[in-house]
């Protein structure tokens, strides 16, 4: 597995179903300003990045945490030196990024967003037939600290230890937390 | 632990995700052999977990390219240390002036003597000189005021401590939080339009005293802008 | 020993000695404090209300995450209340400052919202990404935000109030005023004031006050509205400008017509001087009562 500096250990599985070699090839022209280049990038790892967003950060500031990445990774583009993936690198910055700025965008909500209770106000059953919206929208509805970890852990697959790492607290709080945000969502699933 | 007690919540994501140790987990593993409301417990955890795992990539809703693709720097050399010259036509966001030292000390001069509160500042507006006349009379005294003067009399040391002040935003930019940024240059942008207005009024009647001074109203709002998010870049 | 300039004091109350770090889930602390010591804040994030009280003693309530600091410290004739992480950028911290009510405070943060009450010394208060609120106010007040809500009521004394992106709100101020916003209306009600000066770019101005002789009043914006209520038979020379907007006026008053769309009358002695402006909006003269709701 690699690491950057700093930035979290990223699993080689990350980058399945990337082509590779187009990604590299595309970032090698991006790198010397090719806009239509990184237009093919963006493309290719727009959805991940965006479901990150989401569910790491929420639904209303997804759109705008994405395009703070991509802008991000334009910008540091001379740092990517094809050793790993393309996907990698993006999505080891992503992270970065996100957990940067969490405390930032978190404060941008109401204080009632993050009582546990406000994830009560999910209706009984899934509105709709799309039930992994439903249960990204539930994600979304976790208390933050909470919401990091389960993301990072159940979603993502990232090890306690490495979360804890980034997040600078024990493997406790985030075992603590990991547990707390599944039982939240245990009471919305088996409705 | 005794196998009657129940073990802590925790501990059963804990065993799911094979975290305990072997003694905890073969303790944990009897347990659950004997309570239904426990393993029932650790069935819905996992069922959270494989929801989780199973989660699709899902894009965003719109096409965040346009967006993106307008925040993206050029990549490439500039020479010397300047600023790319863009063409206006692409848009204010783009519109920069390359400035070489001479110019930046001068655009930092118009700065300080604008912060002084020294510059000129468009018209100065005085009172009539005679009460009202008997009734709405289009030929009444004209307001009393200076001569007509060009309308961009006075605007250049504006546009320098403007180009000055942006091209410090430009520079650091990345380190100010995003949306703030977003929020700074929409405002910008407002104040532009505003600017682009007055402009061409101003350019019909150039002799209009109103004008002239909005115009420059609507350009030290700018410098005074630019300058409170530098002090934000520098605190 | 050499003191620097940041050196602590030793503080002398609650049994604290040297500066006082918060920890734990929250800061609890006392210091007395003699008249014309000053008080500031810096909280990166979360919340600051501070509140005025009949002690000589500023006692500091903070709950924060465990990895801040909370600094309660002295420095010279100021106590300073910093919070900060203690590795890169501090979390959020909700500080509650009681302070005596002589106190001038000086509060600044980025994402902190800040509310004060009740201090009759001078207030300065400035956020990024949070919202500024003050009740009460005797002395000098500044109030600025970049992304939030200004508003100020029952303020006695000169106040400086701006945002960039939302509204600024004053309601029963006396004293001179400065309020503008880039991209959010104003509204100024129950004013008493010789000295009022406006301005917007994309926004409303909504102003309903006393106009008194020898008053300057100045109301400005690009693209909004603007709306005056003027009570009781006020003396006030009145120039109107507009370029691309309307002027209504609801004074029996001769009006004078310039040419380029700029009006004057006058009103009564036309002891004050007001001045209203907006390029493209409608602007509004009423006698009576304005209560900008």
């Amino acid at each position: 597995m690699e690491r950057s500096e700093p930035g979290v250990t990223v699993r080689d599985t990350i980058d399945e179903g990337t082509p590779g070699a187009a990604d590299r090839g595309d970032a090698e022209r991006a790198r010397a300003g090719d806009a239509r280049a990184y237009e093919r990038l963006y493309r290719r790892h727009a959805a991940r990045i965006h479901g990150l967003a989401r569910r790491m950060i929420g639904f209303d500031v997804a759109d705008e945490v994405t395009q703070d990445v991509f802008v991000r990774a334009w910008e540091k583009l001379g740092t990517f030196r094809g050793e790993a993936a393309f996907g990698t690198w993006l999505y080891r910055l992503a992270i970065n990024l996100m957990l940067s700025r969490r405390s930032w965008l978190g404060l941008q909500r109401r204080r009632m967003d993050e009582r546990e209770g406000t994830l009560e106000a999910l209706p009984a059953r899934p509105a709709s037939s799309d039930l992994s919206m439903d249960f990204e929208r539930a994600i979304a509805l976790l208390p933050p600290g909470a919401r990091e970890i389960f993301v990072l852990h159940d979603v993502e697959g990232f090890k306690h230890q490495e979360i804890a790492r980034e997040l600078r607290v024990t493997t406790g709080t985030t075992k603590a937390q990991l547990h707390r945000a599944r039982a939240m969502l245990r009471r919305h699933l088996e409705a | 632990m005794n196998d009657l007690l129940h073990p802590a919540p925790e501990r059963l994501s804990e065993y799911l995700d094979g975290e305990l140790g072997d003694r905890e987990r073969a303790q944990v593993a009897t347990h659950l052999q004997g309570c239904g409301d426990c393993a029932g417990a650790v069935d819905q955890l996992r069922a959270v977990k494989e929801r989780a795992a199973s989660l699709p990539a899902r894009g965003p809703e719109t096409d965040l390219w346009p967006a993106i693709e307008g925040r993206l720097k050029p990549r490439g050399a500039t020479a010397g240390g300047r600023a790319t010259i863009l063409s206006p036509a692409r848009g204010w966001r783009d519109w920069r002036v390359s400035l070489g030292l001479p110019q930046l000390a001068a655009a930092a001069l118009a700065l300080v003597l604008l912060g002084a509160g020294g510059l000129w500042v468009a018209l100065e507006r005085t009172r009539p000189s005679t009460p009202a006349a008997t009734t709405t009379d289009r030929t009444a005294p004209d307001f009393i005021g200076p001569t007509a003067l060009p309308a961009d009399f006075g605007f250049v040391r504006y546009d320098g401590a403007i180009a000055a002040l942006r091209q410090t935003l430009e520079n650091h930019r990345d380190e100010l939080d995003p949306t703030t940024v977003r929020i700074v240059d929409r405002n910008l942008l407002v104040i532009d339009h505003a600017i682009a207005e007055a402009r061409r009024a101003l350019a019909a009647d150039p002799a209009n005293p109103y004008l002239n001074h909005h115009l420059a109203d609507q350009m030290q709002r700018k410098v005074n802008l630019l300058r409170q998010v530098t002090a934000l870049i520098h605190a | 020993m050499i003191l620097s300039a940041l050196a602590a004091v030793i503080l002398t109350t609650s049994g604290l000695s040297d500066r006082h770090y918060g920890r734990g889930a929250h800061t609890d602390t006392t210091t007395d404090v003699k008249p014309g010591t000053r008080l500031q804040i810096e909280n990166f994030g979360g919340e600051v209300v501070v509140e005025g009280w009949s002690k000589d003693a500023v006692h500091v309530y903070a709950e924060h995450s465990a990895r801040n600091l909370v600094e309660v410290g002295r420095e010279g004739g100021t106590i300073r209340v910093v919070t900060s992480g203690r590795r890169g950028p501090p979390l959020t911290a909700e500080l509650k400052v009681q302070v005596p009510r002589w106190m001038d405070v000086r509060v600044s943060g980025v994402y902190t919202d800040i509310s004060v009450q009740g201090v009759e010394g001078e207030v300065r208060a400035e956020t990024v990404r949070g919202d500024v609120s003050l009740l009460g106010g005797k002395s000098y007040v500044s109030l600025k935000s970049v992304e939030g809500g200004v508003t100020a009521k029952g303020t006695r004394g000169r106040i400086e109030a701006s945002s960039v992106n939302e509204s600024v709100k004053l309601e029963d101020v006396r004293g001179e005023i400065s309020a503008e916003t880039v991209n959010g209306d104003v509204a100024l009600a129950g004013i008493v004031s010789d000295a009022v000066e406006v301005s917007t770019v994309n926004g409303n101005i909504c102003f309903g006050g006393e106009i008194h002789d020898g008053g300057h009043y100045a109301f400005s914006t690009h693209g909004g509205d603007i709306t005056l209520g003027i009570p009781g038979e006020p003396n006030a020379s009145i120039s109107v400008s507009t370029f691309n907007g309307e002027f209504e006026s609801g004074f029996q008053a001769k009006l004078f017509e310039h040419q380029g769309r700029r009006y004057r009358l006058t009103l009564g002695k036309g002891g004050a001087d007001i001045t209203v402006e907006s390029f493209e909006g409608t602007i509004h003269l009423n006698p009576g009562e304005e209560k900008c709701e």
